[in-house]
């Protein structure tokens, strides 16, 4: 038995000597979208080391944003829709008062492998290769190349929006798109694949993706603020009933101007 | 069959073991370099003095003295770069409107590629996020910058029918005439004086925590989030694993029921990890409310009932091998049965017991899908072990799959992710390591 005890002296040192940082008071726990996640996650860096509140941002999709803070198992959900009907019935059932709160205001961009000719789509052109009415890009002014259509998770809220605001509910998106499960998997899909077109949130838009103009407009911070780009949308933050406390304070960086130019140097617009 | 065909078939058979042992030795260097090459690459590289002043800023790490001599050797190379753009805003102003804007439009992308080399450029607001108040941190991506700040990438979609084809063209090019010209050449040659790139041996990236979202810093949260998980998952499953063992070999009746028992036993090893996540959220965090959030107790939980299979059945195993006649020599003396299992059978069975736990450490270590929903986090601070109970945390295997696909930088942080592979690697190595150490010594000392 001597063996024994020496391996649990040896755990027991070990947790002995992880245990260094003493646990802080009061501690936040963010749950929900990968859109917001660079805004949350910068907010948490900011936050922890100006109040010394310890944040955690965990990045697994609106839905499961939703799901957390109807469960309680979250002080603030990400979103990068509104709830729904459905999960705001689910979250009163629970005696869970879901309040929202704008963060910011994000564009989502069509974007496509900086190699394919196109500049520009309409809208329903946009709808018409999701739906898999057009499956070529010379249909649509490109190079003759087979679309690769990328979509989101059906637990995106990105992906909620975009069946919103370019499909609508008489066009559903085509069997054939692919799957990815983030805005970063999309870009780096769309970014080593020719002939992709993929959809992501405006601050996910870099040099290895080119952003196609939606009906003419650029999508960029100026177009989604004055409401010319067609697909932008709120980004939310939902708490259980009015914020108090350190939730507040966090909820409302979005107000200080710290937080305004985190958003803006993120590439996401303030509200 | 006669002596001749025996020795052919023999060595034939020889050469094919050999063989694949070879192609077996080349696939695992062909995973294993890559991992080991980039993974060492986070904590040894050419770093430059913007590396320096980080470290100097955000840990207090370094010589101030000599950093500030860098600080000012560097920083007469740089101005003459500001200088020379300063320069060329100033005639700008002069210069007729429309010309001017048209510059203007060509000056953003050279100012914003010579704030990504060396930081922000003095007399404009720097920004709020790390990343834009530093330049770059390690040479390779600065030479990278250095050729974004020369070359403009543009796409030939002249054939309107196939997939054009990137090609470059210098910046310089479109300053002809300009006082602007002279800055790029300048730059080229003066990029290694700008941001005096040294070998460094950056052994924070294993104890630091990180640093706006990863692109800077450490992975120590990480490291410390997969041992409390793994060891947490073993303070459960261990005892159980071993206490079920001992039912299931020397107390249980031969009957259905013991059999329904294995077979589930069996099952439940063959379960996909996701499963286990989704009922450790189900069961763990949203019914028994273990926490009330994520935290490294749930995560602990469900991966102590994701490895408890595995336990069970090597403990089995390495009980029902030690031989009988132990037993009965231990009974035949008078020994109770509890004592002869405790003193005579558990010691005998000891390395085969100890090799599964260890085995299952590392499995523990390195599964995803339990710790999504339970207990991973991509951003947090290392927490104290009085948090466990109620706290969430970053863990090496989340991160690294986080890092790679969700991460709004992934591209420019390869070395990171690379890091924390390499750093998840060696851990689950070293766990199995010591197993084998451990078997090696339990054993001779039984002998002796």
């Amino acid at each position: 038995m001597k063996l024994f005890s020496k391996i649990l002296m040896g755990a027991a040192v070990f947790g002995m000597m992880a245990s260094g940082e003493a646990s802080a008071a009061q501690k936040i726990v963010m749950d929900g979208s990968t859109t917001v996640g660079p805004i949350a996650k910068s907010f948490a860096a900011y936050f922890t080391k100006t109040t010394g509140t310890e944040v955690t941002v965990s990045e697994s999709g609106s839905g499961n944003g939703a799901k957390s803070i109807i469960n309680g198992t979250c002080d603030i959900a990400n979103m990068s829709r509104a709830m729904k009907d459905k999960e705001v019935a689910a979250a009163k059932a629970k005696g869970v008062n879901p309040v929202e709160h704008v963060v910011a205001l994000d564009g989502i961009a069509v974007v496509v492998n900086p190699s394919n000719r196109v500049q520009n789509l309409t809208l329903a052109q946009i709808r018409d290769i999701y739906s898999g009415k057009v499956t070529n890009w010379n249909q649509v002014g490109g190079p003759s190349a087979a679309i690769v259509k990328i979509q989101r998770e059906s637990n995106s809220g990105t992906q909620d929006t975009f069946k919103h605001l370019v499909m609508g509910k008489a066009y559903p998106i085509s069997k054939r798109a692919e799957t990815q499960a983030s805005n970063g998997a999309v870009k780096s899909r769309v970014a080593s694949t020719p002939a992709a077109i993929g959809f992501v949130g405006l601050g996910f838009v870099d040099g290895s993706v080119k952003a196609v103009k939606v009906n003419g407009v650029t999508p960029s911070v100026e177009t989604v603020k004055d409401g010319s780009y067609p697909i932008s949308r709120p980004l939310f933050m939902y708490t259980n009933g009015e914020p108090t406390g350190v939730v507040k304070q966090f909820i409302d960086l979005n107000q200080t101007s710290a937080g305004m130019r985190m958003i803006s140097e993120l590439g996401f617009v303030n509200k | 069959m006669n002596l001749g065909t025996r020795k052919v078939l023999d060595r034939s058979f020889t050469s094919l073991g050999i063989g694949s042992i070879v192609v077996m030795a080349l696939a695992l260097l062909v995973v294993i370099t890559p991992i080991v090459y980039n993974g060492l690459g986070a904590v040894f590289f050419q770093g430059t003095i913007e590396h320096r002043k980080l470290l100097q800023d955000e840990f207090h790490r370094g010589d101030k003295a000599q950093l500030e001599r860098e600080i000012e050797e560097s920083g007469r190379y740089r101005m003459e770069a500001y200088r020379m753009l300063g320069e060329f805003e100033a005639e700008l102003e002069g210069m007729d409107p429309v010309k001017a804007r048209q510059y203007r439009m060509q000056l953003g992308p050279v100012k914003t590629a010579l704030q990504g080399l060396l930081g922000p450029i003095p007399g404009e607001e720097p920004g709020i996020l790390t990343r834009f108040r530093y330049g770059q941190t390690r040479w390779e991506k600065a030479e990278e910058k250095l050729h974004e700040l020369l070359y403009e990438s543009k796409w030939d979609y002249s054939d309107p029918n196939v997939m054009a084809k990137e090609y470059f063209v210098r910046r310089a090019e479109s300053f002809e005439g300009t006082s602007l010209l002279p800055l790029f050449s300048y730059v080229e040659q003066n990029a290694e004086k700008m941001l005096l790139p040294r070998f460094t041996a950056y052994w924070g990236f294993l104890f630091d925590k990180s640093v706006d979202a990863h692109i800077f810093g450490g992975i120590w949260p990480e490291i410390q989030g997969t041992f409390f998980l793994a060891i947490g998952a073993m303070l459960f499953a261990f005892p159980l694993g071993v206490v079920a063992a001992i039912y299931f070999t020397e107390y249980a009746k031969d009957n259905l029921f013991t059999s329904m028992l294995r077979s589930a036993n069996s099952t439940l090893a063959g379960v996909p990890s996701i499963v286990f996540g989704l009922f450790g959220l189900a069961f763990f965090i949203n019914t028994l409310k273990v926490s009330e959030s994520k935290s490294v107790l749930a995560g602990a939980l469900t991966l102590a009932i994701m490895i408890l299979p595995t336990i069970i059945r090597a403990a089995e195993e390495a009980i029902l091998s030690v031989p009988k006649t132990y037993k009965e020599a231990s009974l035949g003396l008078g020994s109770t049965k509890w004592n002869t299992i405790v003193t005579v059978i558990l010691p005998a069975a000891l390395p085969g017991i100890i090799t599964g736990g260890v085995i299952s450490l590392g499995r523990a270590a390195g599964e995803t899908a339990p710790i999504i929903f339970t207990a991973a986090v991509s951003v947090g601070s290392a927490i104290g072990l009085a948090d466990v109970l109620s706290s969430p945390t970053p863990a090496l295997s989340w991160n690294i799959y986080n890092l790679a696909s969700e991460h709004e930088m992934a591209s420019e942080i390869r070395h990171v992710q690379y890091g924390m592979v390499l750093a998840l690697v060696s851990i689950v190595l070293l766990l199995n390591l010591s197993a084998v150490l451990l078997r090696a010594r339990i054993t001779k000392k039984l002998k002796g």
